[in-house]
């Protein structure tokens, strides 16, 4: 038993039982479901191509309103003078935006711009899914 | 099988003339499904995953570089996609901890035969965490030839040689087990 556990310990041995693993005959099929495969991926239309003709002017208006709404953001927390003398609902908080202040009228035309800008972002996705690339 | 075949066939691909890719497939579709079986064991899988290589090669043969040996590139790409592969979906590997120690040691006297002691360090390089496996798979696949096993793993000889080694001592501390082949238990 020595002998063979010593045997076995030897690199020599370990060589020998990893280098005598069998070699697997591919099925007889085989190169031609890959050329299948090859002639399916050679027929199938090539990938779609991003329209960024199309996309980049809704991008820019995206970029430069998230700019404008990110600065009177900015702007409105750096007066903390006139967010604290807000006359405003109690239940508002009192850092909201100065669009609230105006009452029930300039909050119809905030919602009403905003379901403008979601309109137009919905045509703007559904005409560049339309394929006319 | 000689390089200027593939260089040639590769030409007429690019070229646009599809049918010339099955002399491709002909000429290294056994040792691809043969390289994958080593890594999974499983013969169905094993020409899954050959087939995805060739796709691969056929989607990319533009990337040869031609001062590469063609065979280099394509055991390269074939290494590093059984890899992920198996990273994926791992092969079920007896643990080296899961084989059992023989409960008499006259289990070990008795004569296994080479060949089932064989198949015991087989399966025990399966059970080696994936560096040194890997190290070990495409050492023996490439004949025992460091520089081209180091070359498709895409490391350095002295890394591979370090992982060998490694990985041969793992496998020689748990040599006693391995002779214990018949009870390896059902996990």
């Amino acid at each position: 038993m020595k002998r063979l556990i010593e045997r076995l310990i030897e690199n020599d041995e370990i060589d020998r039982a990893l280098s005598r693993e069998d070699d697997i005959l591919p099925s007889s099929g085989f190169a031609a479901s890959v050329m299948d495969a090859v002639r399916r991926e050679v027929a199938a239309p090539p990938p779609i191509p991003f329209p960024w003709k199309r996309a980049l002017p809704g991008l820019v208006v995206a970029g430069v309103v998230l700019a404008v709404v990110l600065l009177a953001g900015i702007v409105v927390l750096a007066e903390p003078g006139r967010a604290t003398t807000r006359h405003f609902s109690t239940a508002v908080p009192s850092m909201m935006p100065p669009m609230f202040d105006g009452g029930i009228q300039s909050a119809a035309t905030w919602t009403v711009l905003a379901l403008l800008l979601a309109f137009v972002s919905v045509k703007l996705s559904m005409r560049l899914t339309s394929g006319r690339a | 099988m000689s390089p200027s075949d593939d260089q040639t066939d590769v030409e007429r691909v690019l070229a646009g003339d599809i049918s010339a890719f099955e002399g491709i497939v002909r000429r290294w579709q056994a040792p691809l499904v043969n390289l994958a079986y080593r890594f999974c064991h499983d013969r169905g899988r094993s020409e899954e995953m050959a087939q995805e290589v060739f796709l691969r090669v056929f989607r990319s043969l533009g990337q040869w570089r031609k001062d590469a040996v063609f065979s280099t590139w394509l055991f390269a790409l074939a290494t590093n996609l059984y890899r992920s592969e198996l990273r994926r979906i791992p092969v079920h590997a007896v643990s080296l901890d899961d084989i059992a120690e023989p409960a008499d040691a006259r289990a070990l006297a008795g004569d296994l035969e080479d060949r089932d002691r064989d198949l015991a360090v087989r399966r025990a390089v399966f059970g080696l965490p994936a560096k040194y496996r890997e190290a070990l798979i495409l050492f023996y696949f490439h004949d025992m030839d460091l520089t081209t096993a180091a070359r498709s793993l895409g490391l350095p000889e002295g890394t591979v040689k370090a992982r060998l080694f490694r990985g041969r001592e793992i496998l020689r501390g748990k040599i006693p087990k391995l002779l214990a082949v018949p009870r390896l238990k059902e996990a």
